[in-house]
Parts: structure tokens; sequence; C-alpha cells
């Protein structure tokens, strides 16, 4: 007995059930019910009962069957008195080919066709299909009149549009008969191995019997993979990057007084990076102390005389959420110029990058988000260039398989400024990816001759874009519903 | 960075024998993106620094000075006195406090001209001059102008402001025109008075609104008077500079204008310049090229800078047009600027000692990878949300020692997350058609507020939602992750609105509570829009 045939009988053991009960309880698909269904109520180890009749309508071409015969005993017919080759078919007769061959009446051989001994067969009587066909013609359509095991021909008829059935779905109820229950006893007990358990493995008891076959291209349900976030994917691919170019990792606050995210990065007081309409401000707490005196009074002087107006110390200490990763990176340039300063020895160049969600006052949209991810980047050491810097940027593009262009570019916090460009081979067009240059001195407060600072910033979500040609939008990355999580595959 | 559109024919025609292909490729490497080409404008963007950049004749300017064609030392030229001035009055310095003029000679402006004037004013006002809040800049036909010139703050009065055709008093146009409404609140609605600039037959312009329609320039105008005012001395002063600067370009002659403050008199444009010495060799050390002093003085040309070679130094003098260059970064930016980034070669920066990464970082590795063993699939939510979310929807009750938001744009964001569950719960709600079981996980950052200070702390949540989901299951995945992460937690009964009563459990460690976890109570499914029962736990992993 064949594996679908035992599953269907187990499934049907202590009550009956449809044919899609069965698919779900025996695990296989509800094609391959149907066949096993078919084969066991041939051996009258099964039963159907029909519970909805359906009602068919017969097209003018199955009408015309009904009379002429179809196109595959027509062609049965020719190839018994006669040798037929393939191409000598007429358009009705290769549709009879189709058919014939489906239903194993014949085969092709080299260029001829063949009838097989199911075909034989099949010629000394009406074609079930047709005896069908016929019947409805009779009844007028009522399908249910056509007894138990027409489903194959309703549907084989459906498939060719040779009748279209008014009312969709059939019901049908299997259910075991005495000699089902009496053969699904004695399978028990069959030679044929059919799955293996630990008491065969260890007892040895498969040796010298036979391993029953399994229809190895039957369809099943993938496995439902637990993933990590696509986001999470990439931030360890960038910190493989920068691992690999000899950075370190390093992090700092979301929650920043403006001072570290705006005024240590010399960006003026009414910059408009800093307006409400961008940033967001808190309400609670509303600003946060600069503890570290002694630098706020170097970057208040530095402010007054460069941007020629007034500074608030209240402005500063209003809290914000961070609107970039640049004041994590800029702690720590602060860091080692106050260790400069103590006479600190340091080995540099000092490479440091972080990973770190940014925030922007936005309305949310399919294509406005309001948290995102900045990865940023510093080396601090002595004489660096822009030469160094874009060596830099395309080691680490090019270790995360983007091409990468520069242009000049304005930034308060760094002179020279650079604008770094990606090429998407998904939207085939550059895009902006990031911001670079060397930090001016006035936000490191070292002298820049002696010590300098590359700094870049770059948005994550950019290179996801441009790397997969399968998001549709930005916002699609938070949505984390569980079908999308499981379908990414990012 | 600001975006500009400037007429293509007014542009090339002020460049001069230039082809549409040549102006883009040297706009692009003067670092001004070429945004669109049409048939009759091209919109570039612009440095957010380059106020001079602004109109049609500052970019003509540049890129003729990067052709090697420009006149550089136009703007030294010896300046005559109008002989006119602006007596200033002693009620404006409350109110928009500087003012400074200048007055400009030549043939009829013409259209082209004009509205390129115009535009550029808008644009300097409104990015540089913060929509007007620090500059504002009036332009005003000298023959309709009566003289003398006073500028203070005046009480309520009346004139017929630019395109308008009946008197109309200056309350009534900061209420009605659209223009008036716009920026009544800089001077706070005539508060303190309205500042004015008025000549012997009435006022010229209500600042810093509206011009008067008596002295509108036209393109006929010949003879143009021009006034800076504002809150910043130094955007006023540097903004005559400018203006100065593109009236010369345009060959028109400047004069000078004198400001009186009682006894004391200034007089503008003052058109001063900045010196700088840099070393040739810092710059070759900056650019990463022997140049040589040829080549450092050529490039310094081609960025407008008048260069000279004086003892190993280059002297570099700022043209007075420039209000960006603070001290010689910035001269090194435009070196490199003229030198081409396309030809600066990359040269690797040595490696010292191997790279690492955050301890925090492997360790959070390491527990995502055990919650992805169990079957859990990660999520990653915003950290912003609200209190129905957060508080409401949990069944919890609103605290205050949370992370409030101040003037969100979307109304549904008004505070920082204080934990994740609500986070998990949502996407949740979104998969109801999904397959069974479903398991989220998420490690990431929560907030709140402990003695006014910011508190930020990483937890870790996760969230089983199947017909078959109990309190067993949970409790074996949180007694996995004390297990496979070597620690001892002990569990204790915990009362927690969120959960059913009696099928809750909190996490101990050392006597401290660390987390909770149970079955979820079906109205707070329900709220969420989950239909099948849920398990949930979440635990503080601190900062």
């Amino acid at each position: 007995m064949h594996r679908y045939e035992l599953a269907v009988l187990k499934a049907v053991e202590s009550r009956s059930a449809t044919i899609e009960e069965i698919a779900e309880k025996a695990g296989i698909s509800m094609d391959a019910v149907l066949w096993a269904v078919e084969g066991l109520k041939k051996e009258g180890l099964v039963e159907v009962t029909k519970v909805e009749s359906e009602k068919a309508e017969i097209s003018s071409e199955g009408a015309r069957y009904t009379s002429e015969g179809l196109p595959e005993e027509r062609l049965l017919g020719r190839i018994v008195s006669s040798k037929v080759k393939v191409g000598s078919l007429n358009d009705e007769e290769r549709i009879g080919l189709q058919w014939a061959k489906k239903k194993g009446y014949l085969t092709i051989e080299s260029g001829v066709l063949k009838i097989t001994a199911k075909g034989k067969d099949a010629g000394k009587m009406k074609d079930p299909d047709r005896e069908a066909l016929e019947s409805l013609k009779e009844n007028g359509g009522e399908i249910a009149e056509l007894g138990k095991g027409s489903e194959q021909q309703i549907s084989n008829l459906k498939a060719r549009k040779l009748i279209s059935v008014k009312k969709k779905e059939i019901v049908a109820e299997v259910s075991i008969t005495g000699k089902g229950l009496k053969k699904l006893k004695e399978t028990g007990e069959d030679e044929s191995i059919r799955s293996l358990d630990k008491g065969m493995i260890t007892k040895g008891t498969w040796k010298g019997r036979k391993f029953s076959e399994y229809d190895v291209e039957v369809d099943v349900d993938r496995e439902e993979v637990a993933v990590r976030h696509p986001l999470r994917n990439l931030m360890n691919e960038i910190r493989a990057a920068y691992l690999g170019l000899g950075f370190s990792e390093v992090s700092g606050p979301i929650i920043e007084p403006a001072f570290r995210v705006f005024d240590a990065l010399f960006m003026p007081q009414d910059h408009p990076a800093r307006d409400v309409q961008d940033t967001f401000y808190l309400k609670h707490p509303s600003s946060i102390p600069i503890a570290d005196k002694e630098y706020m009074e170097r970057v208040k002087k530095e402010h007054t005389s460069a941007w020629k107006q007034e500074w608030s110390e209240a402005e500063a200490e209003r809290a914000v959420l961070r609107t970039h990763a640049t004041s994590v990176s800029g702690r720590y340039v602060n860091e080692v110029a106050k260790g400069l300063k103590n006479g600190k020895d340091y080995q540099f160049p000092l490479k440091l990058f972080s990973i770190g969600r940014v925030f922007r006052n936005e309305n949310i949209d399919y294509k406005h988000l309001t948290d995102y991810y900045n990865i940023d980047g510093i080396i601090i050491g002595k004489r660096l260039m822009l030469s160094h810097l874009f060596s830099t940027m395309i080691d680490f593009f090019g270790a995360m398989g983007i091409e990468v262009k520069f242009k000049p570019a304005y930034f308060p916090f760094v002179e020279p400024g650079v604008e770094m460009y990606g090429y998407s081979e998904v939207a085939n067009e550059w895009i902006e990816i990031g911001g670079s240059g060397i930090l001016r001195s006035q936000v490191t407060g070292i002298d820049r001759k002696s010590v300098n600072v590359l700094a870049w910033g770059i948005g994550m979500e950019r290179i996801l874009l441009m790397k997969k040609g399968n998001i549709e939008s930005i916002t699609e990355l938070y949505g984390n519903s569980i079908g999308w999580l499981r379908k990414a595959r990012l | 960075m600001p975006k500009i559109t400037l007429d293509k024919k007014y542009l090339m025609g002020l460049v001069g024998k230039v082809s549409e292909k040549k102006l883009t490729e040297q706009l692009n490497k003067l670092g001004m993106e070429v945004e669109e080409l049409g048939t009759e404008s091209i919109m570039l963007e612009v440095s957010a620094n380059r106020p001079d950049l602004l109109g049609a004749v500052g970019v003509a300017r540049a890129v003729k000075n990067y052709m090697h064609r420009s006149e550089r030392f136009r703007y030294d030229k010896e300046m005559e006195e109008s002989g006119t001035s602006v007596s200033v009055g002693r009620k404006v310095g409350k109110v928009y406090p500087f003012i400074s003029a200048i007055i400009a000679r030549g043939d009829s402006i013409g259209n082209d001209a004009l509205k390129d004037i115009i535009d550029f004013t808008e644009k300097l006002t409104a990015t540089y001059g913060r929509e007007r809040r620090r500059l504002a800049i009036g332009l005003h036909d000298l023959k309709a102008v009566k003289l003398p010139l006073y500028y203070d703050a005046y009480k309520d009065s009346e004139f017929v402001p630019l395109n308008e055709k009946k008197d109309m008093k200056y309350s009534e146009i900061l209420e009605k025109l659209d223009i008036g409404i716009a920026y009544s609140s800089i001077i706070e609605n005539g508060r303190n008075g309205y500042p004015a600039l008025r000549d012997s037959e009435g006022t010229m312009a209500l600042i810093p609104v509206i011009n008067s329609e008596r002295t509108k320039v036209s393109p006929e105008t010949s003879e143009i008077f021009v006034d800076m005012t504002g809150t910043s001395k130094y955007l006023v002063e540097k903004a005559a500079d400018l203006i100065a600067a593109m009236f010369m370009d345009l060959e028109w002659k400047v004069e000078k204008v004198g400001i009186v403050y009682g006894e004391r008199i200034e007089t503008f444009p003052k058109m001063e310049k900045k010196e700088l010495y840099i070393p040739l060799l810092d710059i070759e050390e900056e650019l990463g090229v022997k140049l040589g002093f040829n080549n450092a003085l050529s490039l310094a040309n081609k960025m407008g800078y008048d260069a000279a070679y004086i003892e190993g130094k280059v002297r570099f003098i700022v043209p007075q047009y420039r209000l960006d260059i603070i001290d010689w970064q910035d001269v090194m930016e435009d070196m490199a600027i003229a030198y081409g980034y396309d030809y600066i070669a990359p040269l690797v920066v040595p490696a010292v000692g191997m790279g690492k990464i955050e301890e925090r970082s492997v360790r959070f590795e390491k527990l995502s990878g055990i919650m992805v063993g169990m079957g859990f699939s990660e999520s990653m939510n915003s950290y912003l949300t609200n209190e129905s979310y957060n508080f409401d929807n949990m069944l919890v009750k609103k605290r205050t020692d949370y992370v409030k938001l101040k003037d969100p744009k979307a109304s549904s964001l008004t505070m920082m997350r204080t934990w994740l569950l609500p986070s998990l719960l949502r996407c949740i709600g979104l998969s109801v058609h999904e397959k069974m079981p479903q398991r989220l996980f998420e490690l990431d950052m929560a907030f709140r507020v402990e003695s006014e200070k910011p508190v930020e702390e990483y937890h870790i949540a996760a969230v089983e939602t199947d017909s078959k989901a109990n309190f067993n299951k949970i409790k074996a995945v949180v007694e996995s992750i004390a297990y496979m992460l070597g620690l001892k937690f002990e569990i204790k009964k915990l009362e927690h609105e969120s959960f059913i009563p009696g099928r809750c459990a909190g996490i101990y460690m050392n006597g401290a509570n660390i987390g909770f976890f149970g079955e979820l109570h079906p109205q707070v499914m329900s709220n969420f829009g989950v239909e099948e029962p849920s398990v949930a736990a979440e635990i503080v992993l601190g900062s």
C-alpha cells in the first residue's frame, strides 16, 4: 500500500473526515489525498459520501463531443489502425494527444504515437470522461446523480472547459469500511519498513528488510524559519567591515543636551537643522545640564567669535533626541583632546565607529520615519588628509559591495566637507549616502597641525535600500509583521 | 542645502562665451550640483554657507574665477561718498536695531537683472537672514526718494505698500497682507513701535515687511538705494558688501551711504578685506600633493582669492563677498575644491592594533542567537510611541517618570517607550493572518526618567502567540535564557495588570526585580487586535 493511502486510512480510522481534514491530519496535500482516496475506494477500503450536489452546464464543444466522441478516443481509434506521427496531428488531435498521454493511453516513441496496454483496454469501452459528459447531458447537469467516483471526470471536464460547474464546492466525506479497518490492521504487520524507529536501529531489526519508497517529488510546506531582523543582519555586516579595517566599536547616549548634538559640532544656535521642525526636543526632561564647564566655555568662545552672535547656555542645555550619531564621535574626540592636554600618550591613529539610532521630527508615512540608523566613524591621527578619508571610505563601502564617489559639500563641523554618493545597481543611479570631512579645530579643540580627525556619517537604511531591490519603502523595515519578516529574505 | 533657480540665458550671458556643457561641468566642480537644466532655467543646489552664490551674478562670478576669466580686484576700487545719510532714531534699537545702506548707479537695470537681484535678496534673507529674523533687504528707486532719510520705530502710520493701490496702516498691513502676517512676529506686531525707513515724503518701507509703491524699482530704474536692516550687526554690514560687489559685477558704480547714530557716523559698504597667511607646506600636506607655489597661487585665483607668495607662505586676500571664511581651514577647503576631489588619490591609513567590537554587542549577539534558536524572530521597532500604546493598551497605570516629546509632528508620537512588549504586540496584531505559532523577540532600548535625568536601558522581550501557548511555555523560555547565559533567576509570584491574575511571575536576581513573564490578559490582546492566546516576557538587561 502506498504511503499516502496508508496515511489516509489512518486519518479516517476513528471517524469520517472531509478531504481537507484528511490533508491536514495526515500532513499531505489535497491532491495526494484525492489520489489516495481514489485508490482506496476502488479496493473498497473507504467510502465517499457527497454532501452537496453541483450543477454542470455543458459547453458547445462538450455537446459536440457527446456525439462525436472525445478527441483522445478518436485519436486512439486512429492509432489502432495506422502509424501516426506527432507532426501529422491537427489542432484537435493535439488536444486528444495531451489527454491520452495524461490518462496513460499512449506514449510517444521517436515521434510516433504508441498505444499502451491501458490504452488498449480503454479502447474497448467508452472513455469515463465521455460517459460522464453524456450522463450530464441526459440528466440535465446533475453532478450528484453520477454517483461516487466521478470527481476525476468532473474535474477533467471542467479543466477542458467542456462543462462549467455552477455551485463550486464539493464537500465529500470519506469513511473507512470494515475491509479498510482490517487492511489497516494487517498493514501494521507488513514486511517493508515505512518509518524507521529507535528500536529498529538499536536492535538492528531493519536488517534484511526492505524500505517502502516515497514519492520524493511531492510538494511540502516550507519550514517557518525564525530570523534575525534585516537591519540587524546589515549591522553585523557593517561591524565586520569596520573590524576588518581595524576600527573599534563605541556608543553614546540617544538623549543629549543640544550642546553635544549641535553646539559642540559648531552648529550655530540659529542653524535651521536645530529647528523644532526637524529635531525632537523633550518636554520631560526639558534640559540636561552640561557638566563639563571647561568644554562648554571653549565651545562658547568658538561660537561667539565665528558666528558673531550671542551664545545661550540655556539653548545648549535643551534636551534633544540626537539627530545624528556624530555626537558620539564628538564625545570621543573631546576625550582625546583632554587626554592630550594632560600629557596622555596615544597610539595614533585611533579608529572608532558607532552604529546608533537617530531621530527626525517627521510625519510618519510610507516614505518617512522618525527613527533611523547612522553609521559614524572617526580616525584620530597625525597629518590625516582627504586622501586618507577617501581611501577609508572606498575600503569600507567596497567591503559592503558599493562603489563610492566624493563631492564638495558644506557641514559646519568639517572643513573640507565631502558628500558621498554610492552607486545603486538597483536604482541604476548615484545616491547620496553620507557626509564626511576633516573636523574643524573648533570642534576638536586640538591644533589641527599636530592631530586631526577624519569623520563621517552614513545613513544605514540607505545602504540597505541600495543593495536590496525587494524593499519598496523604508517604512517596511519597521513594520515587522511576522509575514514580512518571514518573507523578507534580506 | 538651498536650491536656486536662475534664468539660464542671463547666467550664460554673465559668464560669457560658455557652452551649456562646459557651464554644467564647471558648476559641478565647484560643488554646485545642477539639479535641473530646462530650456530657460537652471536649478542649482548651492552650499548653505555661501550666500554669495544665491543669485546669478555670484554664480557667474564663481564660474568666471574658476575659468580664470575674472577681474579679481574690481571690488577694491576707490568708492565715492554719495553724501546721502540715514539718521537712526533711538527707539528702533529695541526692535530691529541695525541698518546699512548703499547707492548704486548705472544704466537702466533691465528685466533680467532686476528679477535676479530681487530673487537673490529674497533667498538671502530667507536662508542666511533666517526668514528675515536676522536680516532684511530693500531696494528703492533713488529718483523717487526725497532726502533726508530716517530709520526708527514709529507709531502706527500709513502709506501705500508695494503693489497696492490705497494707503494702509502699518497695523493693517501686519494683519491683512500675507506678507505682513508672515513677518509680524519678528517685530512683535509693533508692540515697541513699527520699524520704518522714511524720507521727507513719508514711509519708504515698513521693515522687515514691505516697501512702498512710491519708491518701487522698475526695469528702467538707473539709480538704486539699497537698505540692509536686521538684528545681526555683522550680517547687516556684510550684506552691504555682498550687494555692493554684485552691483560692481554688473558694471554699476557703487557709492557710500552714511548711517548717523546721533554724533557717530558709520559708512557702508565697508568692503573690508581679510588676509590669511598659510605656509605652502601646510597646503601641500592637507591636499597630499606637492603643488609648488605657482600651482598654489593658480588654485587660489580659481576660487577668487587674490594670492601672493610671501616668504614660504601663501597670502590669501579673502574677497569681500565671502561671508563664510572663518579661518585658514575654510581656505583649505577651497584649495581642495580648486584642485578637484576627483584628483585626490586615496592613501591608506596605517593600522595600529586590532579593531574590537563592544563587549555589549558580543553579549547581545549571543542572547539573540539563543532567542532565534528557540524559534523567535527578531523585531525592530521605533523607540517612539504614545501613552495609549505604552500604558492604556497594556492596562497599566500611567506613570510620570517617562520621557515626553515636545511638539512632535506626528500626533501619535508623544513619548519614548518605557518597555518593549507593546511594540511586539503591535507587530503580532498586524500578523493575525499569518501561520501560528508566532514568536517574536526584541532586544533594544527603553527609556525612563530618574531624578530628572534620562535613563537609557536595554531590555529583551519575547511574545509567543499560539492556540497552545501557556504559562509553562514562556517559563521554559525564561529558564532557558538564564541557563544559556549562566545566570541564576529566582521566580516569584507577581501581580501585573497586563497579565491574567495568578498567571504572572516576577524574575529576580540578587533580590532585585529585573523582569516578568506570564499569560497576557485577554483584554490586552484584544486592545492590540491579537486573536490567539499569548504569553510574554520582558527582562531589563541594563545600560
